[in-house]
Parts: C-alpha cells; structure tokens; sequence
C-alpha cells in the first residue's frame, strides 16, 4: 500500500469531475482524478458503432430491476471522460419550474435553490465550453446569456418533423448544443456526420477531453487510471473526511490524503462508496444515500416518409426542439414535464439504430424495412419528467468484485406522473408525425435514460445527503458533484445541469478552502 | 481537407494535456467473412453451436452467413471487453453462457417439435421457431429469456451485415467517418 497526500481527490474524470479538477487546479491546488476505467485518448472515438462500445459500459457487474429497470450499461462508462466522452451534447437549461415541485404540488423534491442561483453558473460554462443555439427562438427558456455560437443546421428530416408540428400549432426551434457550429476557441466546427455516439475525435463537441479535463491537466492536476475508489475514509469524530482508498490494475490497495474529497463518480457508483464507506453508509445520517434514483421516460416517435429525409446527417442528439409542453400543469392529470428533441442522426444498427426502431421484423422484411427507412425514416426522441420516489434506491448487494468491494444493485420504477407524462407525449408523437404527413407512423415503447439522484440536494440534513453547494451536510470537505445530487429531472438532459452545478460547487470550494484545514 | 486539419490541430492541442494517455491496446486485423469462407475454426463455440448462430442469423437477416456472424461472435466473445450488444442489456450472465445455453435451448426445441438441430430445418420452419421465440419463451424453451435471446442475436445480424462501411454502402447509407476502424470490428 502506498500513501500520497494531496490538495483534492476527485473521483471520476467525467464531465462533472474533469470540471472541478479543472477549477481546482487552475487556482493552483494539487488535484488527483482517480477514473476508475482505462485510459482514452481521442483516437479512440473511431467512426464505428461496434467499436464505440468500447466507450461505454465496462462498469461492475451492477444489476438493475423494478418495473423500469435503469439503463446501466448503455447510459454509463468507465474510462477517461466518462460517460461525457459519448454523450450527444443537446444542452439545455432547467426551467425554474423544475425547482420546486414539492413546493408547488407537494409531489417530488425542491431543489435547495432556485434558478436564479444556477443561472451564472450556466452562463460561465456556454461561454467556457462553447454552445451553439438560437436564445431568441427559445421562447421557453429561461433568462440566460445568448448563446456564443449560431445554431447548427437543420437538414431535411428536421424540415419534415417540423413541418408536422406547426400543423398541430406547435412551435419549434433549433437545438441548443454542446456542439461548435463554427470554430470556437481554437476548435473545429462539427461537421455534420452524425457519429457523437462514438465520440467526437476532432473537439467540436465539448466532452471532456475538448475541454475541462485537458485544462485540468494542463494545470497540472494528474489523472490515474484503473483507479476503482473503495471507500472515503472519515476521521475519528466522523465530522471530516480524509481522503480516499482504491485499488490499482494489479489489485493493490492505495491510499490518497486530501483535504478535500470530490465523488464525481456516476449516480451508480456514489451510493456504492458511500454504503461501503462506513457502518450504515457514510454521509448517511439521512438515509438517502442511494434513494431517489431517477430516470427521463422516454420514446421514440417514428415516420416513414415519401420523400427523403437524408437522416444521415446532423448530430445523435438532434436538431429541433419543443418545449410546448413543459409547463406543469395538474390540470392534465399528472405533474410533469416534457420535451422533444427533434430529428436525430441515425445509423443503421446499435441499440438507438435503424433496424431497432421495428424490433419485431426480421428475414427479408427486415431487410426491406433497413432499405426504405435508411432513406425515409424520420424520428423524434421524447424526453419525460419523473418525480423523484424513495423506493427507487441503489443498495449493496451480499457479492463482491474481484477487489473484494461489495457489489450494488439498483431497482426503478417509474410512478403514475411519469406514466401519465409519457402517455401524453406518446400520442403527441405519433399525431406530430402523421400530421407531418407520414405514410407510416408510430411509437416505441416506454424507456428511460439519463439516470439521476442518488445523493439528492436539499435545505434538511434529514431528508438530503449534500447541501446547494454540493457538499454532504455532515462531512463539510466531502462534495459529490454530477446528477447524483439532482433531487428532480425536469424535462432536459442533464449534462449542461450537471456542468453547471459542478461549477457552483468548484467556486464555493475555493472560497471555503481555508476551513477544510 | 479542412476537417483533417482541424482534427490534426486539436489532436495536438489535446496532446499536450493528455501526453501520458495511450490507446487502450492494438485490436488484431479480423474478417469475419473471410474467416467463414475459409472455413477457419471457431475458438469458443462449437461447430455445432457455430452452424446453429449461422442459420439463426440467416433466418433473422438474410446475409448474416456469409457474412459471417457465428465467426464474428466467436471472435468477440474471445476478447477480453466483447464488442457485443449484450452488454448494453445489463442481463446478468457472462456472454459465453448466455450465447451457448441460448444456442443449445434453440437446438434442443428444434429437435424436440421437428425433430432436427436447427440448422437442419428448412427455412419456413426456421423462420416460424424464430417468431415462437420473438414475443415469449416458446414451450420447451431452456435457455435465456427467447425474446432477449431473439433480440440479440438479431441485432449481432444486423452488426455483422450493415455494420460496417461496406453494410452503410448497400444501404446507401454515405460512412462519413473522422476515424475510419482499423478493421471492421
């Protein structure tokens, strides 16, 4: 066993962990990423569905269940970047709504803030990694900076979807993303080859390593790889933490002392160091380490149309949206929100591709359909608000992983909101399509991604595992940075959230960093 | 050209950053056609278990034969991080289980109702057991569930045949890479 001591260890090297290693060492602390995956470089993000696997999964055999299982292996990855490495980059700003339902509807959990506290933190980072969009044409969104980029463009199968939402009196607008549409400090403008899933090797999508965790080790922090953390290792009072055990390639136990501890390790893998960090779980006073899992419903809308979409091009995550639908109102039967992310780059196979969209067909009806829908296929991806439910919770399990580090398990279901919300959607979908004027239209199933919660953020150390500045309410130098700390979903992916939060969290660490000692 | 030069700039920007990463490892040159047409031996599977994926990927995609899905499979499941769709599926059974007792399941319910391994059926027979085990266990099943079995497979198919650029060409489908794979898998 060896002992190192440094300023900061940040736990996991994925969008929200490579930005606080960023800030950290950028203001001149020592910080070690520990990324408990292998190493990847951007010559890794080869043009392949197959070889794009390699990005993902290769977590701890965690299991899932409940009536909506979460989606481990395809929604995470171990390796340099984290899951951000093969994240679509559709980056959109909560809505203030989203902060206060259980205020408002006494369903779900307030956030311990408003939008008002998060909005410069948002600001600084689309002006830091880069956003392209069109904010005047957002009416939904809240009050933000423009964005410093133009939107990206919008190819045939978004003129064709479109077209049927502004037959329904539905509006539209092009896509904020995470995706430069023209060169943008000293990166390249996306050109419009639909590969994201496979990561994005020449930088124009801000994933970690075209932004924060290059500026973390040009700053001079050092990331270690096959690094799985263990456990958090508190002090005798259990009022502080003192850094953090994990284990290298070759099994080997080592330890890192840090005055400060960031887990910025998925929403999967924060509960399982916490629960086996001490008796009961640390930072557990509350009992919510592990509750609150969290998931957007989700479905796919489709259209076959006479005329050719060329949905070959553009970007995974899409090129429209609409909010329409986003205001929460009981009226409908439900407390929800939800969204549509509009004309998606497709290919032809891997689990979002072109031949799962009819699961059913196989033999030549297969083939025809691969053949037909590869020039006329269009699609839309709904995305649903489920409120967050104490029984979706991540747990240890009794086996271990070939450290001897107790497995976890984690079970979902979604509630009767988020059923309602995602019905509604479903039937927009489909209208939205057969108004556009499809020959063939129809709906997939009820899904779920971007997975939330785990160690929710709240005003009550009862209730809540980390305060608004993402620190746990017991342990002051203990922070937890990513979507684990969400305590609802709203209706957009999470990623600018989760980078704006880490944000929040970086800043105050710094100013608070003469009390960690 | 433009595209090369912005990737060869930020390939070097990134560089200085991210000097002390490497790739994860070199992948071997493999043709899982080639493999077939050669009559190459299978290192995981079984002949027997080779001839029942290559009939089930026909049935489920006409091409997937010669196409060489069971070589494709055998290959992956001989890595040590299978590039399959399995494990997106977080089902909780070590890929060579899951695709042998999948395989023997198949050939048991074959010669159990029509009296032959499955690769022996004639098509329409074949093509009525794969839609039995589209939508539910069929009665007799023994393996993983049918339709995750059914599913998988399906989409190894799908990989093996359109996957590829080659695939993307028959579709008309233009590959536009950044990185073009090394091999196809």
């Amino acid at each position: 066993m060896t002992t190192t001591k440094v300023d900061a260890v940040v736990v996991g090297s994925g969008a929200a962990g490579s930005l606080v290693a960023a800030k950290l060492a950028q203001a001149g602390k020592s910080v070690t990423i520990l990324e408990a995956g292998p190493a990847r470089t951007v010559d890794d993000m080869v043009s392949s569905q197959l070889w794009a696997r390699r990005l993902k999964w290769q977590a701890e055999p965690t299991t899932s269940s409940g009536a909506d299982p979460l989606s481990v292996g395809f929604g995470s990855a171990r390796g340099t970047g984290g899951s951000a490495l093969h994240h679509y980059a559709c980056w959109f700003r909560l809505h203030r709504e989203d902060f206060n339902t259980a205020s408002r509807f006494g369903k779900g959990l307030d956030w311990p803030f408003t939008y008002d506290d998060l909005r410069p933190f948002y600001d600084q980072v689309q002006t830091e990694v880069g956003l392209s969009g069109d904010a005047d044409a957002e009416i939904w969104r809240p009050e933000g900076e423009p964005y410093p980029m133009p939107p990206l463009p919008i190819f045939a199968q978004g003129e064709v979807v479109a077209r049927g939402f502004e037959k329904l009196g539905l509006r539209t607008a092009p896509m904020p993303m995470a995706i430069n549409s023209v060169e943008y400090n000293g990166r390249p403008a996306c050109i419009q080859d639909g590969w994201c899933d496979a990561g994005c090797p020449i930088g124009a999508l801000g994933n970690p390593l075209a932004v924060y965790l290059t500026q973390a080790l040009q700053a001079g922090a050092t990331l270690i790889n096959d690094a799985p953390v263990a456990r958090v290792l508190a002090n005798p009072s259990g009022d502080r933490v003192t850094g953090v055990e994990y284990h290298d390639g070759q099994g080997q136990l080592h330890t890192i002392e840090a005055s400060v501890v960031v887990l910025a390790a998925y929403v999967f893998e924060i509960p399982r160091i916490l629960l086996n960090s001490a008796n009961g779980g640390l930072a557990n006073r509350s009992g919510a380490v592990g509750r609150y899992m969290m998931a957007h419903s989700t479905c796919n809308a489709y259209g076959l149309f006479d005329e050719e979409t060329e949905n070959y091009l553009g970007r995974t995550g899409g090129q429209l949206m609409c909010q329409d639908d986003y205001a929460k109102d009981p009226a409908r039967g439900y407390v929800g929100s939800f969204s549509w992310l509009i004309a998606n780059a497709l290919k032809p196979n891997d689990l979002l591709g072109i031949a799962n969209m009819r699961p059913e067909l196989f033999g030549p009806a297969l083939e025809t359909f691969l053949r037909d829908a590869a020039r006329h296929l269009a699609t839309m991806t709904f995305v649903g608000e489920s409120l967050a439910l104490p029984d979706n919770r991540v747990v240890l399990t009794g086996e271990k992983d070939h450290n001897g580090v107790p497995l976890a398990t984690v079970s979902h279901s979604f509630g009767p909101d988020a059923i309602a919300c995602w019905q509604a959607g479903a039937a927009q979908g489909k209208a939205v399509m057969e108004a556009a004027g499809a020959r063939e239209s129809w709906v997939s199933g009820r899904h779920q991604m971007h997975t939330m919660g785990g160690t929710v953020m709240g005003t009550d150390p009862a209730t809540s595992v980390a305060d608004g500045n993402g620190a746990a309410h017991d342990l002051p130098n203990l922070y937890f940075a990513g979507s684990s700390l969400f305590p609802s979903t709203g209706a957009v992916n999470p990623t600018f959230t989760i980078s704006a939060l880490a944000a929040k969290s970086a800043a105050h660490m710094l100013e608070a960093w003469r009390s960690f000692g | 050209m433009a595209t090369n030069a912005g990737r060869r700039a930020f390939l070097r920007k990134a560089g200085a950053g991210l000097g002390g990463l490497t790739l994860a490892g070199p992948l071997g040159l493999f043709d899982a056609a080639r493999a077939r047409a050669e009559g190459a031996p299978l290192t995981v599977l079984n002949a027997d278990e080779g001839a029942a994926l290559d009939a089930l990927g026909e049935t489920l995609l006409p091409g997937a034969a010669a196409a060489g899905i069971a070589h494709y499979v055998d290959h992956q499941l001989a890595a040590a991080v299978p590039l399959l769709m399995l494990p997106y599926l977080d089902f909780p059974q070590a890929p060579v289980d899951f695709y042998r007792q999948g395989l023997a399941a198949l050939d048991t319910l074959a010669g159990s109702v029509h009296g032959a391994a499955f690769a022996s059926l004639e098509p329409d027979v074949q093509a009525g057991m794969v839609r039995g085990l589209s939508g539910a266990n069929p009665e007799g099943w023994s393996g993983p569930p049918g339709p995750l079995f059914y599913f998988v497979v399906r989409n190894d198919a799908v990989d093996v045949v359109y996957g590829t650029q080659t695939g993307f060409d028959t579709l008309g489908v233009p590959y536009m890479p950044h990185i073009l794979p090394v091999t196809d898998w």
